[in-house]
């Protein structure tokens, strides 16, 4: 490992690249191959409401990845939004309440998260850990014996509706995307996150506010997971307590495949976009094409390792390759002047 | 542990200085306070509930958390060495579909199905053992690469089946107790404990463990083949979890596709809250067997108290809250250093 980094814009800028020429060849194969998938068109839209929460859950995801932290709890606070607004729906509340109370109870458990790895200095490991734990039994125990279901149709529009083809929880996962892109890229609290990730002590040295940064990134990752578990619920029109920490898994997968470095302060979220959708696809796909769900996850599995080992080795003969080039101009110039 | 560096990150070391009285030394042994805990939760539940103490109920608790131990094991030498490995649960459960369709559509005996557990486990963990040790994965990426991996292959190896007739010369061992209250699984488990606590704690392979989880630099310069290191935590983890399947089929007498997708975080919690730190460099066997015992005794008790099923993970998820609360309160308090973040030498 050598202690040169190198400027981001010289990092592997292929793959963005890489993955949107990975969703275009998987995208004509299913076509090729299964007829339903395309559809005249818009069936292929429509897939992109079943991975919708996913990707709105790696979004919220990608931001505290960024810091070099990690929340496992999200999916977990999925599932407990899910329930708290079907259980809100079931007792006659209105849509636009289910879902204020769903977020509002999601970004709270955030905030919690926030607030004790920020304070308390805990390893977000441990503590999302420890939070999945607890927030899985409040889930299932909101939801009961037997949890709600047959919502109102002005709420599950949220999950099936579409406007002129375009699926509503694809332009909501699009604006999230966008927000958060815009929110990483081009903001204080971005760049603080970023640098939070790249270097904590640098990040204190420099004077950024590293507690509040924290608080606001977990907390902002549980309003996404209640966004999340909002669609989740709309879309099956019920409101099981395991319904969204299934989708923890595929979740961080898309965060890493888009690229993120799990240590924090390097990655793109278009990129996480971009693998939101690879991965979505492919799952689709192959469930389409009559596989079980356990072999799509294994496949995923695969996927993961072989692009992350691809990657690896890319960037490792990148950088040395890089350092050795550096180094030879040292000497030449020291050679040069000296 | 007073290393230099921890020393260093103490907020007063002069606190460090005076020597502590001994029971304050006796309780910071993680083991030895864990186990005061449980006499504690044991005492309590039985002066409510007199049937907590029956000779049956202690053999459950301990037959129960066999299966726990085995994974926590093995999670104890990767955390040791500041790796994580997310696929124990599903080695362990790979390993009971496998051993247990053996067992029951050829008659296989329980030595050989020991035997080919272990070695299961090893070819499993050997996996990810080259990811993290020879491509140098980031740990928790590799081991979540994996989980996935290996949670299908479940499916794919069940084929819809399921393991449910396991004749009862195998499942008596999990039944049958030596002494009341002690079953015999638990007299089975209990040299694997002590082998791991002895290769820890005597032999330089279980020295150079903490070494390198506690920095991978020095132990890099110290002449330690980092890597080598790294590359045998996860395959020793692999073969625990291998044996862990076997204890499964043993204690519970089935297995299924989804057996063990939800042990992996426990058996870190156990690891956790016997001792072992996600920062590496401390932990070690006898934790990874308390830590187990602890959560199994903690949930019974609270389903005597009457307290939900519901509400058992979030029983898990307090108990590591604690656990963890209090270990950053003991050691080195506020130390920004992030945990994950791979030391530079084990590249």
């Amino acid at each position: 490992m050598t202690a040169l980094d190198l400027p981001r814009r010289w990092r592997l800028p292929a793959w963005g690249t890489c993955l949107v020429i990975a969703i275009a060849a998987e995208l004509i194969y299913f076509t090729l191959t299964t007829r339903q998938f395309a559809g005249h068109g818009t069936g292929m839209l429509d897939l992109t409401e079943q991975f919708a929460p996913t990707g709105v859950l790696a979004l919220g995801l990608a931001m505290v990845i960024l810091t070099g932290n990690i929340d496992l709890s999200c999916g977990a606070s999925a599932s407990l939004a899910a329930v708290v607004a079907g259980t809100v729906l079931a007792k006659g509340g209105g849509p636009v309440l289910a879902i204020v109370a769903a977020i509002a109870v999601s970004t709270l458990f955030g905030l919690f998260n926030g607030l004790i790895v920020a304070l308390i200095g805990i390893d977000s490991l441990l503590v999302t850990l420890a939070t999945q734990f607890i927030l899985t039994s409040i889930a299932t125990s909101v939801a009961g014996a037997s949890p709600p279901f047959g919502f109102p149709s002005g709420f599950t529009l949220i999950g099936q509706g579409s406007v002129d083809d375009v699926p509503i929880a694809l332009l909501v996962l699009l604006v999230i995307g966008l927000l958060v892109i815009v929110a990483v890229g081009y903001t204080g609290l971005g760049r603080s996150l970023t640098l939070i990730g790249y270097s904590p002590r640098a990040a204190l040295y420099s004077g950024i506010a590293i507690r509040g940064s924290l608080t606001a990134v977990f907390t902002l990752c549980g309003a996404m997971s209640g966004v999340a578990g909002v669609l989740l619920a709309a879309y099956y029109n019920s409101a099981q307590p395991q319904i969204g920490t299934d989708l923890l898994l595929p979740a961080i997968t898309a965060v890493i495949l888009g690229g993120m470095d799990i240590f924090g302060g390097r990655g793109r979220i278009a990129e996480v976009v971009l693998a939101v959708f690879l991965l979505g696809f492919l799952s689709q796909g192959m469930l389409i094409e009559g596989d079980s769900s356990l072999s799509i996850t294994m496949i995923t599995g695969l996927v993961l390792i072989g692009a992350l080992v691809i990657k690896f080795a890319f960037e490792r003969n990148f950088r040395q390759r890089m350092s050795a080039r550096l180094h030879r101009f040292r000497t030449l110039s020291r050679d040069a002047h000296g | 542990m007073t290393t230099a560096r921890n020393l260093r990150a103490r907020s007063s070391a002069w606190r460090e200085l005076r020597m502590p009285s001994r029971w304050a030394l006796l309780l910071r042994r993680r083991e030895i306070l864990v186990t005061a805990v449980i006499i504690i939760v044991v005492a309590a539940s039985t002066a409510s509930h007199p049937y907590f103490w029956s000779s049956a109920n202690v053999a459950f608790i301990f037959a129960d958390s066999v299966v726990i131990t085995f994974l926590a094991l093995g999670e104890s030498f990767v955390m040791i060495g500041r790796g994580i490995d997310l696929s124990v649960g599903a080695v362990m459960g790979l390993s009971a579909i496998v051993v247990g369709f053996r067992i029951q559509n050829h008659g296989m005996t329980l030595l050989p199905a020991v035997l080919l557990g272990a070695g299961l486990g090893v070819a499993l963990g050997l996996g990810n053992a080259l990811l993290v040790g020879v491509v140098r994965l980031p740990p928790i990426i590799a081991t979540l690469g994996t989980l996935s991996v290996y949670s299908g292959l479940e499916f794919v190896v069940t084929n819809g089946n399921q393991v449910d007739t396991i004749p009862s010369s195998i499942t008596n061992l999990g039944s049958h107790t030596v002494l009341p209250g002690i079953p015999v699984i638990l007299v089975l488990t209990l040299p694997f404990v002590l082998v791991s606590a002895w290769v820890l704690r005597y032999t330089a392979f279980g020295r150079s463990i903490y070494a390198v989880g506690d920095d991978a630099e020095a132990a890099y310069r110290a002449g330690i083949g980092v890597q080598r290191v790294v590359f045998l935590t996860y395959v020793i983890s692999g073969l625990f979890a291998g044996l862990g399947g076997v204890a499964f089929l043993i204690y519970t007498s089935g297995a299924s596709s989804t057996t063990g997708i939800n042990d992996n975080l426990t058996a870190i919690a156990a690891a956790i809250i016997g001792g072992t730190a996600l920062t590496g460099g401390v932990g070690g066997a006898f934790g990874a067997l308390v830590g187990s015992v602890f959560l199994t005794v903690t949930l019974t008790a609270m389903s005597f108290a009457h307290v939900s099923d519901v509400w058992q993970p979030a029983g898990v998820g307090v108990l590591v809250l604690l656990a963890v609360v209090y270990d950053s309160r003991s050691r080195a308090g506020g130390t920004r250093r992030s945990p994950r973040r791979r030391p530079r030498g084990a590249r």
